[in-house]
């Protein structure tokens, strides 16, 4: 019992601080994460880390809230893809290469003058991996709050959300601003982002957004229950690895813990990773040409059985 | 610190006393202790500049700009201080060469390896005078016509510093194992010299200097020493600060912690190397006896 859980586990305020925090993020992530995997948003997702970052860093050199910075920057960011064009197909890719470029820029600025003009230590680290062990926990109400606003609008703009996702022609006849729709869920990816990066990082947190909801839509096809098996997915994985940072520091003599961060996508890729077996055994059944992973499938299927022939 | 005062403090670094002239050494202190000791030594025969001296910036993670690199490449004379502290130095140095130049580095002469946990030697009351017995014979190499000037200062120099060590033998004798939490080591080798017992891990001290994130079980300890009165002062780095050490400031503050501002260049202006070490002294002491925090010095 002891290897599993070290002593002190659940009496230590920076632990209840990062399960709470921790478990948010994996929430919104994973809600917003599914969309996101569905509407093939992915690289504007990845690009709004990047946002994250320069807002984050730039909080650190004026002083504010990193939570302000992290999220500020998202929602910046994702009005200016949308301005741009992020809904355009054909520009897509574009703008929000674009804004990804610009924002790295500013990072890099904000990130040399935090480090070398101020006395604010480990920003860099501190931005793009995460510090959910130090994180204040006064700003525990705030992210509750945000957490909770961006549950509401992605419930109340599911279905015309959903539609537009699948089909936008279908959603414009039916009347649905897909622009509007669009935008407001920009906007709950930008929120989803910052505060996944106040978890484990600006970097990192793409990683929040996309594995768990990728790995659940891979188990089931049904929206509601990938949502479902997303968010439980990915609260497990930000538990277990503040666990495991948690215990990390009882495993080496100098007693140092190990990032969270490292542990949280390490059991990510590892449940992705799983949940590949039943669905390369699924689609190496199918032969259906359309689907993207089925050639891969069949080839992994086919080596396998060449194997066993010989 | 707002954008205007950065452009500022940056173009008027490093700070130059005076330009080149004949007969004047002119000498590089990497950190602004060290060039303060240098032109206490040197008096009139040196032109000595600092390179890490803005008390708002964090010198761990400073990197160089072209105009420390000309006056580097300019110096005859320089104080560094090794064990990685100032890695910068080494590369400006080899970036333009010049066989008459003089380097002292602190962690040669103290003898330490490069290894050595706590970089800070400043602090430590043996560090000075050997720096100042190489600097006096380093100007007397340079110029051999002023060594009884370089000398008799040399002199000035070890007395001033008495007072210092007087305060941290009185200190030591009546308050010796005085629990005490810190969130970086750079006052450590002046806690361990006062007789001080410093109960924060290192390692939580070495991980808030590498800005990387201590662990939880560190956290919880270090603000259990506050918040249970463990320990009777709370020094705080004033130029390594991060989100964690500003909440342990807090948790000081509200469980009436005295907190004591220590620093990693010399608080300017109003200080030179002996009156700064002898207002830290003071400033502990005050916690120590009076409950009085100095926050700021």
């Amino acid at each position: 019992m002891r290897f599993l859980l070290e002593p002190g586990f659940f009496a230590s305020a920076p632990v209840r601080t990062a399960v709470i925090i921790g478990a948010l993020a994996a929430v919104i992530s994973a809600v917003v994460g599914v969309f996101t995997v569905v509407r093939g948003q992915s690289f504007a997702g990845h690009a709004l880390t990047d946002v994250a970052t320069a807002g984050g860093s730039g909080a650190f050199f004026t002083g504010i809230s990193p939570l302000v910075g992290f999220v500020g920057g998202g929602v910046l960011g994702a009005g200016a893809m949308d301005l741009i064009g992020v809904e355009r197909l054909r520009s897509r890719d574009v703008a929000t290469g674009i804004v990804l470029s610009v924002a790295t820029g500013f990072a890099a600025l904000f990130l040399f003058l935090d480090t070398s003009k101020s006395a604010t230590t480990g920003a860099t680290q501190q931005i793009l991996f995460g510090s959910i062990f130090t994180v204040n926990s006064s700003i525990v109400p705030y992210v509750v709050a945000m957490s909770v606003l961006t549950l509401i609008v992605l419930g109340v703009i599911y279905r015309p959300l959903l539609l537009s996702s699948l089909s936008s022609e279908l959603a414009s006849a039916r009347g649905i601003g897909i622009r509007r729709v669009g935008l407001l869920f920009m906007l709950a990816l930008a929120i989803a982002v910052g505060v996944s990066a106040i978890a484990i990082g600006s970097v990192l947190s793409t990683a929040l957004l996309i594995g768990p909801a990728a790995t659940s839509l891979r188990l089931t096809k049904n929206l509601r229950s990938a949502i479902g098996v997303a968010c439980a997915m990915g609260v497990a994985t930000t538990w277990l690895g503040i666990l495991l940072a948690y215990d990390s520091y009882y495993w080496i003599p100098s007693s140092q813990g190990l990032p969270v961060s490292f542990f949280i996508v390490a059991l990510i890729l590892l449940a992705y990773l799983a949940s590949g077996v039943p669905a390369v055994r699924r689609f190496a059944a199918r032969t259906g040409p359309d689907h993207r992973l089925s050639h891969l499938a069949s080839r992994v299927v086919g080596t396998r059985r060449s194997r066993a022939a010989n | 610190m707002t954008l205007a005062t950065f452009f500022l403090t940056s173009c008027s670094s490093p700070t130059s006393l005076a330009g080149s002239k004949p007969g004047v050494i002119e000498a590089v202190g990497a950190e602004n202790e060290y060039a303060n000791v240098i032109s206490q030594i040197g008096g009139k025969y040196v032109s000595v500049s600092s390179v890490l001296d803005n008390p708002n910036t964090d010198p761990h993670t400073y990197e160089a700009s072209p105009s420390v690199a000309e006056a580097v490449g300019r110096a005859e004379l320089i104080v560094q201080n090794g064990v990685g502290y100032d890695g910068f130095m080494n590369s400006i140095e080899s970036a333009s060469p010049n066989p008459q130049r003089r380097v002292i580095v602190v962690q040669d002469v103290l003898g330490l390896s490069k290894d050595t946990a706590n970089p800070h030697l400043w602090y430590d009351p043996k560090t000075m005078p050997v720096v100042a017995r190489a600097l006096a014979r380093d100007m007397a190499a340079l110029a051999p016509s002023h060594r009884a000037y370089f000398v008799a200062r040399l002199k000035i120099f070890d007395t001033s510093l008495q007072p210092w060590f007087n305060a941290i033998a009185a200190f030591k004798s009546k308050y010796a194992g005085t629990p005490v939490a810190v969130t970086e080591p750079v006052a450590d080798y002046l806690l361990q010299a006062m007789g001080a017992q410093i109960l924060t891990p290192f390692v939580f001290q070495a991980d808030v200097m590498n800005g990387v994130d201590p662990a939880p079980e560190d956290i919880t300890l270090e603000s259990g020493f506050l918040t249970t009165h463990k320990v009777k002062v709370f020094c705080y780095n004033e130029q390594v600060v991060d989100s964690l050490t500003s909440s342990m400031r807090a948790t000081a503050q509200s469980a009436g912690v005295p907190i004591v501002g220590v620093y990693e260049t010399m608080p300017t202006p109003g200080y030179d190397y002996q009156t700064w070490m002898m207002a830290e002294v003071a400033a502990i002491q005050a916690a120590v006896t009076r409950d009085k925090s100095t926050a700021h010095l």
